[in-house]
């Protein structure tokens, strides 16, 4: 009777068996279906995996603190606009936004004849405990900041949000919110009185309009290789500045490959800003829209240190003798910063016979390292690391000056 | 025979109002060394609690307030005595003093001396307001689901608010750890024991938290068991991990369970106060910590809400949404089904 009940049973068990796959021991058995892609992953995940591949090793014992700092909310700083009026900012100083820029400038060169008594407390916007001022201050800096800029940002640790400008009555916006340590190369190109100023890569507008707050500039040109990003460039100045400092003699707006410059227009530009497209770090792990770490952008990104150098090499013949070039990225990447920067230098006297002198950055670090963190031991340019007390950058910055 | 002098002494005692504060010392003394089987043991009891109790309530209607002298007569000293008679009139409802007193012998009958009963009175004085039936049927309840002897007792009078919770609630968060968990019988004990306070947990909280810990960490019972996990709260919990996972310290194992390097224990992460977790898991400076919670607790904000009207709404993109808020994205899609879960069942 137990016998008929198990055959019973077993015929029931086999006849639910589809095929043998399951009866054929497992040493046995051939994989049926391979695999023919990659499992799909978003842009965002391939970009974390290459920093954390990169960085690591690059950036040591810094990555974590900045990893962290990059996949959480960024902070923004407000570039006031001079040629608008209204409360708004007034509403953001009482709210304990103090701009940074004077901030560091007088903290480099504090009024009082003592220079060992520090700062004046209302002006120090961060809480953090400072030793190493007084080197800072016992000489004045060698090197001269574009002037009239300034930029709100909230204290150290403060993790408030900006709220969006709002037009004054002639329609024009208070301020710009980007990320503060932007504002560094427009500072450090030192921009003075009837400069003639290229932006290489202007495009969307935040460094061009802080560019133009100097209003020192007498012939700006803005240059995008893109057609939709110089249209957003243009709707930016025009929401800043009135039209009548947009006029043709005073502005130019393009949308040329910025790599033939060298063959448009050579020696002409007192001071070029050349804000390359990189990897846009901060973008590249949070956004997956228009991210260049996705598949099809491959080709793109693996060219951009040659389009960077070029773009850079382009930049150098556009400036006069004398004149500054700035190279800026937003990436910690150090082959796409200092590497092509001293490829740019190196193509720039074996083609062109023209001397480069790299101008330090180290003033510049030291009068504002309470509202940045930078890079230690950089040999070449400086760079503002992302950390969350200071959520902003990254940002590289190096200065070129022409000799010949 | 050690019991049946209990049976006397209690019977003895409550008929006759007999103020005997050593007896009760006593009888938590035979009561160990009882060598009946505790069931038994138990089931005595509770017929003798029944008895008390309609005896009690057969005098209640002789004197239906609660006066200070039946609280000195169950054994308090008179300052807790003058305490909790306070304590109880003042509480809200003429219903309120009336079953008090079938409670509080209800708490001795457990075995607590005066002393811890008062104390517990003190904690949660809402035990009042439990019916002494409904304390008998929770306490039973409780002997059921694994707790021993001992352990009842040292529960009851650090976390008394677990006789608050209606029997309903306590079986369901069972049921939840048992089927939907799938905890073991006894893990689910010790989860009761270690952390009592989970059965007063919303349900999705507590699916919420057990998911992360299972699917974003990779963290299975037992561990979780172990470090008891359930003590924590869920918020605390996110951002110590997330801070972690943000900093490249912890990764989410993939559907084989590896990762590429070794992930610290959930001990590390949840057992150690907050200076050291700092210091020495996560390596970074409490400034750092500070300003992540606060940046965490506006994402979570930010999520909340668009979760919100993204359910009024019910896109198909959402999850396009919700992915971009973190970065183990394969992960996040696992966790987001309620029946994910389910399929990790084994046999």
């Amino acid at each position: 009777m137990a016998m008929g009940l198990f055959l019973d049973t077993s015929r029931v068990i086999l006849s639910r068996v589809k095929d043998l796959r399951a009866l054929t021991p497992k040493r046995h058995r051939v994989k049926g279906k391979w695999a023919a892609t990659h499992p799909k992953q978003p842009p965002t995940r391939m970009a974390l995996q290459h920093f954390d591949a990169t960085y690591s090793a690059q950036l040591g014992a810094l990555w974590p603190s900045i990893r962290v700092a990059l996949l959480s909310e960024r902070k923004y700083g407000a570039l006031l606009n001079h040629f608008s009026h209204n409360l708004d900012v007034e509403e953001l100083q009482a709210r304990g936004c103090k701009d940074f820029i004077s901030n560091g400038e007088a903290f480099m060169f504090p009024a009082s004849a003592d220079h060992r008594s520090e700062f004046r407390p209302e002006e120090d916007s961060s809480s953090v405990s400072t030793v190493n001022h007084g080197g800072g201050s016992q000489q004045p800096s060698p090197l001269r900041l574009s002037p009239n800029i300034r930029c709100l940002v909230f204290p150290r640790g403060d993790v408030t949000r900006f709220r969006p400008a709002r037009p004054d009555k002639f329609g024009l916006l208070s301020y710009y919110l980007l990320d503060a340590a932007s504002i560094l190369p427009c500072l450090a190109l030192d921009v003075q009185e009837s400069h003639t100023v290229l932006d290489l890569c202007a495009a969307p507008g935040g460094k061009a309009l802080a560019l133009l707050q100097t209003q020192s500039v007498r012939f700006l040109c803005a240059n995008d290789s893109s057609v939709s990003r110089t249209s957003r460039l243009k709707r930016v100045l025009h929401s800043y500045v009135p039209k009548a400092l947009l006029t043709d003699d005073k502005l130019r707006i393009t949308s040329f490959d910025g790599t033939i410059w060298g063959e448009i227009e050579r020696n002409s530009f007192d001071r070029v800003l050349v804000d390359v497209p990189c990897n846009t770090d901060r973008h590249s792990l949070m956004e997956n829209d228009n991210n260049i770490f996705s598949r099809s952008r491959i080709g793109e990104r693996r060219s951009l240190p040659k389009l960077q150098a070029e773009l850079l090499l382009a930049g150098i013949l556009a400036a006069c003798p004398g004149g500054d070039v700035l190279y800026s990225t937003c990436t910690l990447s150090a082959n796409q910063n200092q590497a092509v920067v001293q490829q740019a230098v190196q193509l720039a006297e074996e083609q062109h016979g023209i001397q480069l002198q790299v101008i330090s950055l180290c003033p510049l670090t030291q009068m504002f390292s309470n509202t940045f963190h930078f890079a230690p031991n950089l040999h070449l340019g400086e760079m503002v690391i992302p950390h969350l007390a200071a959520n902003f950058g990254p940002i590289y910055l190096c200065k070129l000056r022409r000799l010949t | 025979m050690g019991t049946r002098v209990v049976l006397l002494q209690v019977l003895r005692q409550k008929l006759n109002y007999v103020p005997s504060s050593t007896s009760i010392p006593v009888q938590f003394k035979t009561f160990k060394t009882s060598n009946l089987p505790l069931s038994l043991s138990c089931r005595l009891l509770c017929s003798v609690s029944n008895q008390t109790s309609s005896v009690l309530q057969h005098n209640k209607r002789n004197s239906p307030e609660l006066s200070l002298r039946s609280l000195l007569d169950m054994g308090f000293t008179e300052y807790q005595a003058e305490q909790l008679y306070d304590s109880i009139s003042r509480m809200k409802g003429r219903n309120a003093a009336k079953h008090v007193l079938s409670t509080l012998s209800a708490l001795f009958v457990l075995g607590l001396n005066p002393t811890t009963v008062h104390k517990l009175l003190d904690k949660c004085p809402e035990l009042c307001a439990v019916k002494e039936m409904q304390l008998q049927q929770r306490i039973t309840q409780l002997r059921r689901l694994g707790f021993v002897e001992g352990s009842l007792q040292r529960t009851v009078s650090h976390y008394p608010k677990i006789l608050t919770v209606p029997i309903k609630s306590v079986k369901s968060v069972v049921q939840f750890l048992r089927e939907k968990c799938l905890f073991t019988t006894q893990q689910v004990a010790e989860i009761l024991r270690d952390s009592p306070a989970v059965v007063l947990e919303d349900l999705d909280q507590l699916e919420y938290k057990f998911q992360y810990v299972y699917f974003r960490m990779g963290v299975k019972q037992a561990e979780m068991v172990k470090f008891r996990l359930f003590r924590f709260s869920l918020d605390d919990l996110r951002c110590r991990h997330t801070f972690l996972e943000r900093r490249g310290l912890y990764q989410t194992p993939d559907k084989k369970g590896q990762t590429t390097m070794i992930n610290p224990k959930l001990d590390r992460i949840l057992n150690v106060d907050e200076g050291t977790f700092i210091a020495d898991v996560a390596q970074a400076s409490p400034e750092e910590y500070d300003v992540f919670q606060k940046l965490l607790a506006r994402e979570w904000k930010d999520e909340e809400f668009e979760h919100g009207s993204i359910e009024s709404y019910s896109e198909d993109d959402d999850d396009d949404d919700e992915e971009e808020e973190e970065e183990d994205d394969e992960e996040e899609e696992e966790t987001r089904g309620k029946s994910g879960y389910n399929k990790k069942k084994k046999k």
